[in-house]
């Protein structure tokens, strides 16, 4: 699970729309994780029970799926400890319901944004004990543990919003975040700061760590911590 | 007021006013017959007194009699005929008067030959003169006197007890009335109870009411006035129902291209991208627009095909039909290197030849997706039915009645990929209804699918 200091954390995606699996997989995998599709409840059953997926930290799953509903594959993903985040168009009461108190750990509806679900799976993965435990950026290792970063082996001193800043772009690697985003995240809603608050941050960032080219400024939108294998 | 009430008083006056006056009426004409006859008997009476007294008056022995015998004399023959009521007047004056009464003007000369009821503080008299036809050099008149207060006091209490039997006719046949009414009018009240049962809303309500009167004939008119309401309310419910439903999926199939849509635009946005994933994305969001759209321009053909005014019937050469489809749908065949076999025994039909056609052609499409290359699908019109049958995969037989829902698919990703929503039967369903047929379908898994457009036979000739 958390053994390996690389981003190859696998999260099986349960979904039977081919254009909204190929979505999520392309900005998970952008974001570091593994994706591993699966199109209908059958064959996504046979692989649990047969462990064809392997070692999968998370499963996102619709519930509403040929062969199987997201519900019924409850009991397999929960046998194999898999957490559930259940990912569909129902929203309504009822369905929201029944999904968590089946033992989802979360509940998406659809239309989402990106963003929204990487911060959700990452709280998962973190509430479930499957956290990454570091993070590694280029020659930067982020340890989530020890709560310390080192560049090319020698320690980095941050201050701790400088650290908060680092993790939360890192954990969703390569996704914007708004600068009105990274405020409330990191200072809190009822921070009454500018947002030039985080510009100063961001200036410190790059400057210790030599991040000019890998936290990018995106127009009209905010930063994105870029890290392509 | 209510209306027991209303006729019980009705009645009581109606009844009380007629019995009243035929009662008057009788009672009236029979006091004139009894006036008439005491009168007529009296003047007899008095006429065979008059004579008889005139007979004893004409004793010659009386031009000697001095006045006191003469008195005397009067008094005699007064007595003789009767007893005390008569008066006997001479030439203007009373010589003798046995009666308890004074006559005021005997001078009056109409005593000669008169009747008349005289009315002497609360007695009744009758009184009748006659001339006493007597020879003789003196002229007499008898009067006589008769008290027929009687006559007066039976017709007084005639009328009472008239009065009194009316009376209390009247208030029997008021109860009575009052009675009936309320018997007649019973089945009233529980259709008022039904009605307003009805309107608190419990429409499955019946007025148990069984008279076969008018208020029966009320009671079954409005029975079925509720059964039509009933029925029409559970079809309006069982149709906004399946809008409900349908609005609800439609909001549904909205979601899936739109997560899509808008997912892909946030990541081109704000995630960092390879390049061929850039153009993946948007390739999948024009695709996914697309789809909107077709869904949306289905819709509204579902939609507006809910007014029956849209459709136009016109007599088509059912071959033609086919040759048409056939045509339109040689490209596709071809690409799917799959056959299409016709065969029509049909001649004319009413129909409308675009919605016809496009409904054959989706039947056609749909085999065409089902099916695999080298594959023939055969199509056949004849009697009352055409039906497009397939070799393809078939629908497992828990899904046949569902297909034709709208919005529902079998294999969703496979559909998916086809270009489907979900539409296609749902909208065929909807044609063959215009057309006034049904849809048929029959499908063994593996075997392949057939759909028969069965004609109703009430339906050809219009």
């Amino acid at each position: 699970m958390g053994r390996k200091a690389g981003n190859t954390m696998k999260i099986l995606v349960i979904e039977d729309d081919v254009v909204i699996s190929e979505l999520i997989c392309m900005n998970l995998e952008a974001a570091g994780y593994e994706p591993l599709p699966a199109f209908d409840g059958i064959s996504a059953q046979q692989g649990i029970q047969n462990g064809t997926f392997g070692d999968v930290a998370l499963a996102l799953v619709d519930v509403m799926l040929p062969g199987k509903d997201g519900f019924a594959l409850m009991e397999d993903l929960q046998a194999a400890k898999i957490p559930v985040i259940y990912l569909t168009a129902k929203d309504d009461v009822l369905s929201k319901v029944h999904g968590l108190k089946s033992g989802a750990e979360d509940y998406i509806v659809k239309p989402f944004e990106i963003l929204e679900l990487l911060v959700r799976m990452e709280k998962v993965l973190k509430r479930t004990g499957r956290g990454r435990e570091k993070i590694r950026v280029r020659d930067v290792v982020i340890d989530l543990k020890e709560h310390s970063v080192t560049k090319a082996g020698e320690q980095v001193n941050l201050k701790p919003m400088e650290y908060g800043l680092l993790v939360t772009l890192a954990e969703a690697k390569n996704v914007a975040f708004s600068r009105e985003e990274l405020l409330n995240r990191l200072w809190g809603t009822d921070y009454v700061g500018e947002t030039r608050t985080v510009d100063v941050h961001i200036g410190q960032l790059r400057k210790k760590l030599d991040f000019h080219d890998v936290i990018r400024t995106v127009s009209k939108t905010g930063y994105r911590l870029e890290d392509q294998d | 007021m209510k209306l027991r009430m209303k006729v019980s008083l009705i009645t009581a006056v109606t009844l009380l006013v007629g019995s009243l006056v035929s009662g008057t009426a009788v009672i009236y004409r029979s006091a004139a017959y009894s006036r008439e006859k005491t009168m007529e008997s009296g003047r007899q009476q008095t006429e065979a007194a008059a004579y008889a007294v005139g007979k004893e008056l004409e004793y010659e022995m009386m031009e000697h009699f001095t006045d006191t015998t003469l008195a005397s004399y009067y008094d005699y023959v007064l007595q003789k005929y009767g007893a005390s009521r008569y008066i006997l007047v001479e030439g203007g004056e009373v010589v003798c008067n046995r009666t308890a009464y004074e006559v005021k003007d005997p001078a009056d000369v109409r005593w000669a030959q008169r009747s008349v009821i005289q009315k002497s503080k609360d007695r009744y008299l009758l009184l009748v003169g006659r001339r006493v036809p007597a020879s003789g050099s003196r002229e007499y008149k008898l009067i006589s006197i008769q008290d027929i207060t009687t006559l007066y006091e039976d017709v007084y209490r005639q009328s009472l007890l008239c009065f009194g039997i009316c009376g209390s006719v009247a208030f029997v046949a008021a109860l009575l009335v009052f009675m009936a009414v309320g018997h007649i009018l019973s089945p009233l009240r529980e259709l008022q109870q039904a009605a307003r049962d009805i309107s608190g809303g419990s429409l499955e309500r019946r007025a148990g009411v069984r008279s076969r009167d008018e208020i029966g004939m009320l009671a079954r008119s409005f029975n079925e006035m509720a059964e039509q309401i009933e029925r029409q309310v559970a079809a309006l419910s069982e149709e906004s129902e399946r809008r409900r439903q349908m609005l609800g999926s439609l909001t549904h199939e909205l979601k899936t291209p739109m997560t899509s849509i808008m997912g892909y635009a946030d990541s081109l946005l704000h995630v960092k991208l390879r390049e061929e994933q850039k153009e993946r994305a948007l390739s999948h969001i024009y695709e996914e627009c697309g789809r909107l759209g077709r869904l949306s321009s289905k819709l509204m053909y579902l939609l507006g095909m809910y007014d029956n005014d849209s459709i136009r019937l016109e007599e088509v050469v059912v071959q033609e039909l086919f040759d048409h489809v056939a045509r339109a749908e040689e490209m596709h065949l071809q690409e799917k290197g799959m056959t299409l076999r016709c065969t029509c025994e049909m001649g004319i039909r009413r129909m409308d030849r675009d919605l016809f056609g496009s409904l054959l052609r989706n039947l056609i499409d749909n085999g065409i997706k089902a099916s695999r290359e080298g594959d023939t699908i055969v199509m056949t019109a004849s009697g009352d039915q055409i039906t497009v049958q397939d070799q393809g995969c078939g629908i497992p037989e828990q899904e046949i009645s569902k297909v034709t829902e709208a919005f529902y698919m079998v294999d969703k990703a496979r559909s998916r990929r086809e270009g489907g929503s979900g539409l296609g039967l749902a909208l065929c369903e909807r044609i063959a209804r215009l057309h006034g047929a049904e849809l048929k379908i029959e499908s063994v898994v593996g075997e392949g699918t057939t759909v028969r457009i069965v004609f109703y036979k009430t339906f050809t000739n219009c």
